[in-house]
């Protein structure tokens, strides 16, 4: 019956090809749209993970006590193990090590005495190796307002208005001036392979962008970390998950009197984002459920199109003989089938888009007459677990409902005026 | 005419159903453009009534050498003002000096005004007598972040105006909740008069925050920033929230008119016969495609009915309660408050009905256009065209 | 870097001249007990921080408080470093990054390497005798020595700390502890000598320990292993020069 079925819609384009289209078009719209809202419902919280929280953050105990002033003195240490065994652990997790610094930039004149200098908050961050992610997680290829990406761990990124402050280009050299983990004093010389802006003010006013390695080495604090960052592999803060990871993780140390024992917070834990986060959880799920209610009209009128065109071919069947129910059914059922096609197909253009969208956004800044930007002007979806199936219940529900409402119609109306329907 | 939307009216209400789920999603786009562009508004409002209250006044004047974000600058920048040419302004003395909380040193920044000022938010009004050790006063941030509450007693140790090492208790008097994390982290407000005892810089300051827009830009030592230069980061914000709430729904909007030119679609095809009878009772094609325009934007306007139903009493609850969005720390650039208060305008509210009528409008008069190119004949027999 | 702190803050003591006629023999004598022209030192200063203890090695060269110069000498991650104060200027130089960094204006405020002395703490060139008055406040004994306790008040309005006061031995003329404050009395910091031995024919304290108050902790040491008194420093090693050789 089936393959019968799927014969007829292969052959008959006109039974099939303008629903199918209706159903990938209606479904891939819903879709990206999805992807679209949850990005844009969730860019806050989703800024504030990237930059500051991650999905989950470890820290040690005194470390978290006082974040508030970078305590690198208390960050935690043996973290080559920790983080090896954070992979094995949790692999559905990213893990990143991160530290923040302060301390002072000076730079050079041709005789390499100090022509200015000035204050340096620091982040140091997975620069080099691709792989962590870290530079497409923080956007920092589009946040480079001069040069380029460092190329090893002698190379660094400053802050665009500390450089111009100073007058200071590419390839110039600066010398960092601060403080160890224990408290000596350290100096390195990194070449400026550009200068940035992130328009996050929680960056901004950082001046310096290091690779990890170079800052591990430079604060002393080889094998330690100030944070380290886990973010879930598709990119997508799961709370319950989250919350879980964080009771396990931290259960595991509850009886280790030591200070400076690591600790899990996770997103919702930090920065009061808590609540934030579930506004915009479900702001974004009355959208998704709004368009996806809108897109099941549109295609449950077009089934109701598809059911009516077909009157003809019902009087036909029923004349040749064909029970009322029979028709009905073999009616619902291509609906389904061509709702599924359709669904199928939409799912896949709607996730090509909606991954686009995340990963190349759309550009706002065309519609914000600003020069001088502080936010990011690029919108940009998200792909959630729920983009992979939301697509079906408008493009196959909705196209058997409607179908199945045309149907109706077989049964109210008479075998002959249907059959007459042929000769008009 | 009368007649077109008297028959409009009834077809659309004998459509039953589809009529109302059509309407229901036009509202709810109506409705949502109307909140998102309140809750902006609002939030725009509110973001700048807080930045001039509780930071920037009706504009600042500057000293030469302040450079905001750059706390060496905070050394030299401070200077005279003479109390009788500056009349409306109000000095905010600027200094930096360090806590001990936990043993660990802070860095802070301690900030003075003058105590019956009444330029800025600040409770410095809130610190009474000295009881032994200066009373202060400290964000809801600062509180957190150096795990201090009310009554408790620190050290602060600072420079005066010579360099030398001085050093006191202060008790925290008032902790106050803003959203403007500047004037928040890692500062301690103390009354001018006791910064400037404590200092020796007695009649100096480092801004003078006006309480009026000022015309006269410069004078002497001192640079004036308007107020809408210093509001300019909060406006770039909200215009970059504007722009992404602006896809969103424009997205809604052409979800529902697609269910719209979608349902009209679909009467023009089904009801031929309808318009074939139409045309033999004499109404011109162009009528009767007026007659479908006027069906299809009808649902604009049952939209509006219902939107203004629904959206009355709710939007008029929500700008009175406001929107909890909770206490968010993180620092946006921007205060968030812990509650919004949408604002709807009349132009918002006249723009945004416009925007939903005429575009339903249109996208009703597309597919029923097509009747203009009906043969009435066939069109009557009810043959599928 | 920390001994070089010590020994710039303990200098101007060892040269003091009061107008007070008890304060003023007492304190020609210490001088006479410990001051010389010049000096070479080593020494090490022993850091507590919370979680570890870093032992740090240098050897410094003084003449006079106007000029000073120190080299680290390990670990190896300080190896190599030196530092040069002329007058009121100072310079550190790092062999790793092989940059001269001038420390001037608002960065001589700045803290010390996360520690709680500035930069300009260390600058102090000025006799005490010209910038504090000083007076017999009593005597007491202190770790079993019969000590005079000298309040000191600054006579001049450009210091950093407004009084001083320093306990000294009654019988080997040498300092045995100093407090500094606070305009408003509040205790600030506070130096403790001992391991006090005779060095060519001196008394001198072979420990010091500088403790920030206000801070937890137990402050940093300061262990004198070997002192050269009046030796000849050639002038260059008080150039900029002889920060990179």
């Amino acid at each position: 019956m089936i393959k019968f079925l799927f014969k007829g819609i292969i052959r008959d384009k006109s039974r099939s090809m303008l629903p199918i289209i209706v159903i990938s078009l209606g479904v891939s719209l819903t879709i990206v749209l999805s992807g679209f809202l949850s990005g844009a419902m969730t860019d806050m919280v989703d800024q504030n993970a990237k930059f500051e929280t991650g999905h989950v953050k470890i820290m040690s105990r005194a470390y978290a006590d006082n974040k508030d002033q970078l305590p690198n003195d208390l960050a935690l240490l043996g973290v080559d193990s920790l983080v090896a065994n954070l992979q094995v652990n949790y692999p559905d997790l990213q893990w990143v090590k991160r530290i923040r610094f302060g301390g002072l930039l000076d730079a050079p004149d041709g005789n390499g005495e100090s022509k200015g200098q000035g204050p340096a908050a620091g982040i140091a961050i997975n620069l080099l190796d691709a792989s962590s992610g870290e530079v497409e997680r923080m956007n920092i290829s589009n946040s480079i307002v001069s040069g380029n990406l460092p190329k090893n761990a002698k190379e660094a990124l400053i802050g665009d208005e500390f450089a111009n402050k100073l007058n200071l280009k590419i390839g110039d050299e600066v010398t960092y001036f601060g403080t160890t983990m224990n408290g000596s004093m350290t100096f390195q010389n990194f070449i400026i392979s550009g200068t940035i802006r992130f328009g996050v003010a929680a960056m901004d006013r950082g001046a310096i962008l290091l690779d990890i390695t170079a800052a591990q080495e430079m604060l002393d604090m080889e094998d330690g970390t100030g944070e380290i960052l886990g973010f879930y592999n598709n990119g997508v803060y799961d709370d319950k998950a989250a919350i879980a990871l964080e009771t396990a993780f931290n259960k595991r140390f509850e009886n280790n009197p030591d200070e400076y024992a690591p600790e899990m917070f996770t997103l919702r834990a930090q920065n009061n984002l808590g609540d934030l986060l579930d506004y915009a959880n479900n702001m974004s799920a009355i959208f998704v459920i709004i368009f996806v209610g809108a897109m099941s009209v549109v295609l449950w009128n077009t089934g109701l199109i598809g059911g009516l065109r077909r009157y003809q071919e019902f009087g036909i069947r029923l004349a040749l003989g064909e029970s009322k129910g029979s028709i009905y059914r073999s009616l619902v059922l291509e609906a389904t089938l061509i709702g599924i096609i359709g669904s199928l197909v939409g799912t896949s253009l709607g996730l090509i888009g909606a991954f686009y969208l995340q990963n190349y956004g759309i550009n706002i800044e065309g519609m914000v007459d600003n020069s001088a930007m502080m936010m990011p002007t690029v919108m940009r979806a998200k792909v959630t677990p729920d983009l992979y199936y939301i697509g079906f219940i408008p493009g196959v529900f909705a196209m058997v409902f409607g179908n199945m409402l045309s149907g109706i119609g077989i049964y109210k109306r008479e075998t002959a005026s249907l059959f007459k329907e042929l000769e008009v | 005419m009368k007649l077109s939307f008297q028959l409009a009216y009834r077809n659309l209400i004998g459509a039953g159903l589809r009529t109302w789920l059509n309407v229901g999603i036009l509202t709810f786009t109506f409705l949502v453009i109307i909140f998102y562009n309140g809750l902006l508004d609002g939030w725009n409002q509110q973001a700048k009534r807080d930045a001039i209250n509780w930071e920037f006044g009706y504009g600042q004047f500057h000293h030469k050498f302040y450079e905001p974000y750059n706390p060496f600058t905070l050394q030299d920048a401070h200077g005279k003002f003479n109390v009788k040419e500056t009349k409306g302004l109000t000095p905010l003395l600027i200094r930096q000096a360090s806590i001990y909380p936990n043993g660990r040193m802070l860095s802070i920044t301690l900030k003075g005004l003058p105590k019956n000022q009444r330029a800025l938010k600040i409770p410095i009004g809130n610190l009474g007598k000295h009881l032994g050790a200066i009373p202060v006063a400290i964000g809801k941030r600062m509180a957190n972040a150096a795990n201090l509450s009310i009554g408790d007693e620190i050290t602060l140790r600072w420079r005066d105006k010579n360099g030398t090492f001085d050093a006191t208790n202060v008790v925290v008097a008032t902790i106050f909740n803003t959203t403007i994390s500047t004037v928040d982290q890692g500062q301690i407000w103390m009354t001018l008069e006791d910064l400037w005892r404590i200092t020796g810089l007695k009649n100096e300051a480092t801004i003078l925050i006006a309480d009026t827009q000022f015309k006269d830009t410069e004078f002497e030592d001192w640079k004036y920033i308007s107020q809408d230069k210093l509001l300019k980061n909060i406006n770039d914000i909200i215009e970059v929230e504007r722009a992404s709430a602006r896809i969103v729904y424009f997205m809604l909007l052409a979800i529902a008119l697609l269910a719209i030119f979608d349902t009209q679609v679909l009467s023009v095809f089904r009801r031929q016969k309808e318009i074939g009878t139409y045309i033999a009772l004499g109404m011109t094609r162009t009528q009767v495609t007026g007659l479908f325009t006027i069906e299809g934007s009808m649902y604009s306007l049952f939209s509006m009915l219902v939107g203004a139903i629904i959206g009355v009493p709710l939007f008029w609850y929500l700008a009175d309660k406001g929107i909890s969005f909770g206490s968010v720390t993180a620092d946006m650039g921007i205060g968030l408050g812990d509650r919004i208060y949408p604002s709807f305008s009349p132009e918002l509210l006249i723009s945004s009905a416009l925007v939903v009528i005429i575009s339903a409008t249109i996208v009703s008069f597309v597919p029923a256009h097509k009747i203009a190119n009906m043969n009435p004949v066939t069109a009557l027999k009810g043959k599928l065209q | 870097m920390k001994n070089q702190l010590i020994i710039a803050c303990l200098l101007p003591i060892w040269t003091f001249q009061v107008k007070a006629q008890d304060a003023k023999t007492i304190l020609e004598r210490v001088d006479k007990n410990m001051v010389s022209k010049t000096e070479i030192t080593e020494s090490e200063m022993v850091i507590r921080g919370k979680r570890n203890v870093q032992t740090i090695g240098s050897k410094s060269y003084t003449e006079g408080n106007q000029k000073s110069f120190t080299e680290y000498l390990y670990p190896e991650r300080e190896r190599g470093t030196k530092m040069l104060k002329l007058g009121d200027r100072l310079w550190i130089y790092s062999p790793s990054t092989d940059r001269t960094i001038q420390l001037s204006g608002h960065m001589l405020r700045q803290s010390v390497m996360g520690s709680d002395l500035s930069y300009e703490d260390m600058m102090e060139d000025r006799k005490l005798s010209e910038i504090y008055e000083g007076k017999v406040q009593g005597e007491e004994t202190l770790s079993g020595r019969k000590v005079w306790i000298l309040e000191l008040i600054a006579s001049v309005e450009d210091v950093s700390y407004y009084k001083r006061m320093i306990w000294i031995d009654q019988e080997r003329y040498i300092p045995l502890q100093e407090e500094l404050f606070a305009k408003s009395g509040q205790l600030l910091k506070r130096t403790v000598m001992s391991e006090i031995e005779q060095i060519e024919g001196r008394w001198y304290p072979k420990k010091i320990n500088f403790k920030d108050v206000l801070k937890g902790g137990e402050g940093t040491d300061f262990i004198l292993k070997k002192v050269q008194f009046n030796p000849t420093i050639p002038d260059y090693i008080f150039t900029k020069a002889s920060l990179k050789k």
